[in-house]
């Protein structure tokens, strides 16, 4: 909101310049945004925090600056008069309108203004419209109180009904725009229609134009919630709603009312004649009770005031004192109801800066989260593995997110996905079940940037569950994705090309990170997004944990990816409860082992994992590991088969083995083998 | 005895004249020999040396003509073949240690690298800058006491906004801030929900930080996003004041930004708090002078002060709402933004960069 100093200057002199004054108006909760020169005076922009409705003017600063120098601060003298009492108004909804004055200024002439309100105007961002109009615009920034000025000889019967406005009533208001009401908007109507809509826009037909005559002048009060809603309804934000939505000062309409009169009367030649103000049920005065708002105030500043300097600061903010227990509410203050708001006037007036510093009674030992720890580990590896930290947006485009499947998806749970209403994000409509959608996308921007050697891991959290009765579930996923050829540190020459087994050995270097040793990798075919043939299920202790393999073609041509991109997705969340690992200590071995390396041609159908599990599950004697060495397809092995070569290690732990015994047992091995497999030796 | 002399002397010379290939050589201190050379040269003295004092040398035969000679010059003709012996093995010695340390020098000559070239290491990953913040964050507040809560992202309106005594009918309640899920909840919009989670689950005293996402229905643009990060704090204890905010926020921003670090609290607004203060730490670029290489500093806009967050002494509503009775205990809370923390630290001036995970973006950070 912008204040003219200039202006605030003749409310309240307090002899400081623009720039000081703006400082200490900061210190008081009036945080200036900006402060502008123009044209000998100085414009200060201050954002108003929405509880302090009654600083939107000239009046409500002036007041806060007299507070804290404790100087008082003077308005414009204005006519007064009696209210008569007449039929010209009625209040139909009085849960909407609390009050509603109104004014007849009889025969104005409609002109522009002089130049001082001009000037006035225009030092606060408002346009002149002609004199009546800037009146009531002058009005409401000098004291607070939006207020509209009616062609009387428009209005219908010449008199005023605050209705609900009716299902199908329509109002065309002073921007133009013809607009539909209903039941929840309170419209100030004349005996048959619509005129304006309260607290928000007048309307068109009924605004005071150069052959208006007469005005209604019209100053009321209404519920808060109420404007808020119809401006949100209507999408229409005024000068006027702003104020009605923070509350306005309802004592002060009358005098609101004669001020603008006033200047109609000095400015426009007219002649103030019928008022009246209708004010169903008085207001109550709030009153805040506490036992002692000096220990209040020591209880939560640490500072110790008297009781006389504590009534001092409240006097100054226009409370009245009753008793040494209640403090009663300024007409203005809508923001006041407890002891504690009482506490933050006081502290604020005598400064925030004269509380003290102190560090708070230490009664625990600092703890980090209880998977802190471990989740920094894992962050830890991942970067010393050549692995890049990003972060994606939680929502994501859900046809998108269809191309992936998730981790509970390969658990076969079929649980619905979280979407939110009104994304803000042009299709980002589903909380995403998985991170794969958002590091592809990472890998296709980095692509058009021509980055193509990527190494990529988010930790995040998935959403799923639907539902109205429950929270949805929230996991924590990791999801890791490479492409390109390694790359190194200062220099430009590429390395290798990553393939399948780089994937798995980062998801591996995760895992043991976090204590986790043992996952086991299968054949899969169930994950959607990964090619068949390079796609593997993630399990750790028989549950699946996730997936590993290469994005599948149609995904990735979809992004026109040249090059294979590898993902692995791990269920954070599960890993993390496990327990770690624990080192146990074995005794070092007393005798040496006797190594023989085998090469078996198998069909590619059997894994190594088959082959490892048969020689190791079958209790050879004195056999004690077998270990993978290499694969080889080509010259001497046919098309469908391939050669794994395999050491095999025999070892006593009573003595050493002679060669013989080894050659029995080893050749026992290689027949089982041969039988289970159908494998030859090379 | 003339006769002995005679052939010492021929001893003498004959290794004289063989030697000078080598002393040659020696004198020019092998100047310009390749490696290679050296090596043969020193294989060929090796041999030399057993030739001419090996059991079979002529010197070591001379040693037979002591007895011949007449038994008062013995002495004398002794020591003169001990001499030429020694001339001989000293100076193939002096010659062998020569080439050696030449060969050893030209070895380390042929050894040397160009140091300057990279070290073989494979590209290191960064943490992105959320991460590292908030570990130093974290790390600061645990050495103070504090212990590190995580929660939801989706909450129910009640830990949103109710439990946070925003009520009803507030702008921050409308879907045009907040986003909902087709299920009605809310995304949370700060992370104080998880004070109040923290607060049910381990009541008072307390004393905790919150590090999280939160989520706003604004357009992305250089100072927005629709998701970002927040901190929030809490400390709920008996006698907790005013003073123990400040002093907090002040401890913790000095060991963020230095000892010198100066901290503002002004009167604010926030349901949740009463009373309520913003924030603001003396400018780090400019260390406050408002300027910075003879121009107004930008980091600050030319004001010295750097606004960071929103705090206060809780709400008693709040307080209440977790079972905490108000009358004997009091707390503070405080809250800020860690993307806007970022972007002042590193001068970014987009900060929609923090989530497109652009990796000349993510590399620079460590
Ligand atoms: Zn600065």
């Amino acid at each position: 909101m912008l204040i003219s100093y200039n202006w605030l200057n003749e409310m309240v002199p307090v002899g400081l310049g623009a720039y000081e004054l703006a400082e200490k108006l900061t210190l008081i909760g009036l945080e200036i945004d900006g402060v502008h020169e123009r044209d000998g005076d100085v414009i200060f922009d201050i954002e108003i925090t929405s509880n302090r409705g009654d600083c939107l003017s000239h009046l409500g600063v002036a007041r806060e600056v007299s507070a804290y120098f404790d100087k008082p601060y003077k308005l414009e003298s204005q006519i007064e008069e009696t209210p008569s009492i007449t039929d010209r108004v009625s209040i139909e909804a009085p849960d909407l309108c609390y009050r509603f004055t109104s004014r007849i200024v009889r025969g104005v002439k409609v002109g522009p203004s002089p130049p001082w309100l001009v000037e006035r105007l225009e030092a606060v961002g408002e346009r002149p419209i002609n004199n009546i109009a800037d009146i009531t615009n002058f009005v409401m920034h000098e004291l607070g109180q939006p207020m509209h000025a009616f062609d009387l000889d428009s209005l219908n019967g010449r008199k005023i009904v605050v209705r609900r406005a009716a299902k199908g009533e329509k109002i065309a208001t002073l921007d133009e725009e013809v607009r539909d009401l209903d039941p929840s908007i309170l419209a100030i109507c004349d005996t048959d229609k619509p005129v304006a809509i309260a607290g928000v826009m007048g309307g068109l037909e009924s605004g005071v134009t150069e052959s208006t005559a007469d005005v209604l002048l019209e100053v009321a009060c209404f519920d808060r919630d109420s404007i808020r809603k119809t401006s949100a309804r209507l999408n229409l934000s005024t000068e006027a709603s702003y104020r009605f939505e923070r509350g306005v000062d309802i004592e002060n309409l009358v005098k609101a009312s004669n001020r603008a009169a006033s200047l109609m009367s000095e400015i426009a030649g007219g002649d103030p004649q019928e008022f009246s103000d209708e004010f169903p049920s008085k207001r109550k005065a709030v009153s805040v009770e506490t036992e002692s708002l000096e220990r209040e105030f020591r209880r939560l500043t640490g500072i110790e005031l008297t009781d006389a300097e504590i009534e001092g600061y409240l006097k100054g903010l226009g409370f009245e004192i009753r008793g040494a227990s209640s403090f009663e509410v300024p007409s203005w203050r809508h923001d006041v109801s407890i002891p504690e708001d009482l506490v933050e006037e006081v502290a604020r007036i005598h400064g925030y800066d004269r509380i003290g510093e102190a560090l708070p009674p230490s009664r625990s030992a600092g703890e980090y989260h209880h998977l802190e720890q471990r989740k920094r580990r894992l962050r830890t590896a991942l970067v010393a593995a050549g692995f890049d930290e990003a972060m994606s947006y939680s929502f994501v485009d859900g046809a998108a997110a269809s191309a992936y499947s998730t981790v509970d998806e390969m658990r076969g749970d079929e649980t619905p996905l979280v979407l939110i209403n009104d994304p803000i994000i042009e299709g980002a409509n589903l909380m995403r079940p998985t991170l794969l959608t958002g590091m592809i996308e990472a890998v296709h921007k980095n692509f058009n940037h021509r980055e193509s050697d990527l190494r990529l891991f988010e930790i995040g959290r998935t959403f799923r569950g639907l539902s109205e009765s429950s929270l949805p579930e929230e996991k924590e996923m990791l999801a890791v994705v490479l492409t390109g050829r390694e790359s190194f540190e200062n220099t430009s020459a590429a390395g290798r090309a990553y393939d399948f087994f780089d994937l798995k050995a980062a998801v591996e270097t995760a895992a043991e990170a976090i204590g986790i040793r043992g996952l086991e990798f299968a054949v899969a075919t169930e994950p959607r997004h990964l090619q068949v043939g390079q796609s593997a299920l993630v399990r750790f202790r028989e549950t699946i944990v996730g997936a590993v393999g290469r994005l599948e073609s149609t995904l990735a041509d979809g992004y026109k990816f040249k090059q294979p991109v590898y993902v692995a997705e791990l269920d954070l969340s599960f890993l993390l409860e496990e327990p770690e690992s624990v080192a146990v200590y074995k005794p070092l071995d007393v005798y040496p082992s006797v190594v023989r390396d085998v090469s078996l041609v198998v069909t590619e159908n059997i894994s190594l994992s088959k082959i490892l599990e048969v020689v190791s599950s079958a209790g050879f004697e004195n056999f004690e590991k077998a270990t993978y060495v290499d694969t080889y397809t080509g010259e001497g092995v046919e098309e469908g088969e391939r050669s794994v070569t395999i050491r095999f290690e025999y070892r006593s732990p009573e003595r050493t083995l002679t060669d013989k015994e080894v050659d029995q047992v080893h050749s026992e091995v290689l027949s089982s083998l041969e039988s289970t497999f159908s494998a030859r030796f090379r | 005895m003339s006769d002995e002399k005679q052939q010492l002397e021929a001893i003498r010379d004959s290794f004289e004249k063989e030697f000078d290939r080598f002393s040659d050589a020696l004198k020019d201190g092998f100047r310009g020999m390749k490696l290679s050379a050296a090596e043969k040269l020193a294989k060929e003295l090796g041999e030399f040396r057993v030739k001419h004092t090996g059991k079979k040398s002529p010197i070591s035969g001379a040693m037979k003509l002591i007895g011949r000679v007449a038994p008062e010059q013995r002495a004398d003709f002794g020591k003169t073949v001990q001499s030429v012996r020694a001339r001989i093995e000293g100076r193939i010695a002096e010659t062998e240690d020569s080439l050696k340390s030449y060969i050893r020098s030209a070895k380390t000559k042929r050894e040397a690298v160009d140091v300057t070239l990279p070290g073989r290491r494979v590209r290191s990953g960064h943490l992105h800058p959320m991460t590292l913040l908030r570990h130093k964050i974290e790390d600061i507040f645990v050495s103070m006491g504090y212990a590190i809560e995580d929660d939801r992202e989706i909450e129910t309106d009640h830990y949103n906004f109710d439990a946070l005594n925003i009520p009803v009918g507030h702008p921050a309640r409308e879907s045009k801030d907040t986003f909902y899920t087709t299920g009605g909840f809310a995304l949370r919009s700060q992370t104080s929900t998880v004070q109040i989670r923290a607060m049910e689950r381990r009541g008072a005293p307390i004393k905790i930080i919150a590090p999280g996402r939160v989520f706003r229905r604004d357009t992305p643009d250089q100072t927005h996003t629709p998701v970002f990060h927040q901190i929030e704090g809490l400390c709920v204890d008996t006698d907790i004041t005013m003073a123990h905010l400040k002093g907090t926020v002040s401890e913790w921003l000095r060991r963020m930004y230095g000892e010198e670090t100066k901290t503002r609290f002004r009167p604010g607004y926030f349901p949740f708090t009463e009373p309520s203060a913003e924030f603001d730490f003396s400018c780090f670029k400019c260390s406050g002078t408002g300027e910075f290489e003879e121009a107004k500093c930008g980091t600050c806009r030319g004001s010295g002060w750097i606004e960071l967050g929103g705090c206060g002494m809780v709400h008693p509503n709040v307080l209440e709402g977790c079972g905490i009775d108000h009358k004997v205990y009091s707390g503070f809370a405080f809250g800020f933004g860690l993307e806007r923390m970022a972007a002042l630290m590193y001068s970014l001036d987009d900060i929609r960069l923090m989530f497109e995970n652009d990796v000349r973006f993510l590399r620079q950070f460590y």
